[in-house]
């Protein structure tokens, strides 16, 4: 066991984590954080994406202990309050949920799209989610939905976010 | 995971090296993780210890000067390397190869490194860095020794590297710098996948250079040859070198046939970049 130091959707967490279990695994079984869903658990199939340290990953190959000192953000802090996201509402709206497995994941790399890129066009939609599978939709909904949520100011909606969260250093201990 | 191990992260190039010295083959090195992780998961490798290199500040630079050409550090991720300007300048081959690698979110992850370390004979960055003499910069505890590539990978997935070894970095000399270049893949899927056959080719001074992946158990370099080369001397040299075999992605007729596709696009598209410039 080694401890460590991390934040998660804001949250400051010390805990003492197996040094062999993978980051996805530690955050369902033990954080309780079920949003982040395991696919492939090869890298392939994008449904464990979460964004540590700003940067989309897949969460089935990183460890839990290589996340110490790491900010991560899943699926769970999106919503808040009941509130949906604009890309969250985009989804709904547009169907871009069958199954839903996929969507966790889908959505926190569109969230990094969107942030490194506020008006995608379609091509770079398609360029932003290669690394995501969806066995349902046939991506097109998909690719309609980050596209409208794009236009209805859905980078804004992060970058105001982003901004009140630095704001509010440190995150609360749990 | 199926198998439980250790976790060491190392503060620096000296005590991973002690580290090494000590565990000899009961540790296994890791950066991005994305092939270690997933031969662990399906039981393949079985390390007592994980030695991150990540914590050790020397590893992580990527950096490009006139004299030495591109430094690669072990832990230099793909997304890295393809968000570093100098290496779509005077690389262009490395960046069209990177670009074929995986995902998004694996190449945040995934190392160049690690990639020609893996030895995979589909390894995107084989091919691209034989065109361009790539050497390799192997640490322990006893000192550096510095390898072509071409001398570093022996086999399917085999290397020259001892179990107290790492790779520091591969370094990419100036020789080639400013060589227009280009890296065709086929794919079973349009989408991210690994590599059925690929080719990379550079061209400079009047000279190409075309290497192979996927076709022999290494990626195999071609010898320089005129610019002016017909499209079918290279293609003829190519199929002379390679040992394509059937497998589950494809059949050797298949993988020998489409080698051929690749030199003619790769020598047309390089050829008529020429022209443009010289326009």
């Amino acid at each position: 066991m080694k401890a460590i130091t991390f934040e998660i959707n804001g949250r400051r967490y010390e805990r003492e984590v197996p040094e062999y279990k993978t980051l996805l695994h530690y955050l369902r079984e033990d954080l309780g954080f079920t949003g982040t869903k395991e696919g492939c658990g090869a890298g392939e199939c994008g449904a464990c994406t979460l964004i540590m340290n700003g940067k989309p990953v897949n969460s089935c190959l990183v460890l839990a202990v290589e996340a110490d000192g790491a900010v991560i953000e899943t699926i769970e802090g999106e919503a808040r309050e009941g509130k949906l996201t604009i890309v969250q509402k985009s989804f709904d709206e547009h169907h871009a949920v069958q199954c839903g497995f996929c969507t966790g994941g889908m959505i926190m790399s569109v969230k990094d799209l969107l942030r490194r890129n506020s008006s995608p066009e379609r091509a770079e939609v398609i360029e932003g989610i290669e690394g995501n599978f969806c066995r349902c939709t046939g991506y097109e909904q998909i690719i309609e939905a980050v596209l409208d949520a794009a236009g209805r100011g859905a980078a804004e909606e992060i970058r105001q976010r982003d901004a009140a969260a630095s704001s509010k250093k440190g995150g609360r201990d749990v | 995971m199926l198998h439980e191990f250790a976790y060491h992260r190392p503060a620096s190039l000296e005590e991973a090296l002690g580290f090494l010295k000590e565990k000899g083959s009961a540790a296994t090195v890791f950066a991005g993780g994305t092939d270690l992780f997933v031969n662990i998961r399906a039981g393949v490798a079985k390390p007592g210890t994980v030695v991150d290199l990540k914590g050790i500040p020397a590893l992580r630079t990527l950096s490009w000067d006139d004299r030495e050409g591109l430094s690669i550090g072990a832990c230099v991720t793909v997304n890295e390397l393809l968000q570093h300007p100098e290496t779509s300048r005077y690389y262009p081959v490395l960046h069209a190869a990177g670009e074929e690698l995986a995902t998004y979110q694996l190449r945040n992850r995934a190392t160049v490194v690690g990639n020609i370390v893996t030895a995979s004979p589909c390894g995107d960055f084989g091919s691209p860095l034989l065109t361009l003499s790539g050497e390799v910069v192997l640490l322990s505890a006893d000192g550096e020794r510095r390898v072509p590539l071409r001398d570093f990978i022996t086999g399917v997935k085999k290397t020259i590297i001892k179990p107290e070894e790492i790779v520091a970095r591969v370094i990419v000399p100036v020789t080639w710098a400013g060589a227009a270049g280009g890296y065709e893949k086929l794919k079973r899927i349009k989408g991210h996948d690994l590599g059925v056959v690929s080719v990379a080719m550079i061209r400079h001074n009047g000279a190409i250079r075309c290497a192979v992946s996927s076709a022999a158990p290494t990626p195999v370099l071609l010898p320089d040859m005129p610019a002016s080369s017909p499209v079918k001397e290279v293609q003829d040299k190519a199929q002379e070198m390679i040992s394509p075999i059937d497998d589950v992605r494809c059949t050797r007729e298949y993988r020998a046939f489409m080698v051929n596709v690749f030199i003619e696009r790769l020598m047309k598209h390089l050829e008529s970049a020429r022209q443009e410039a010289s326009a």
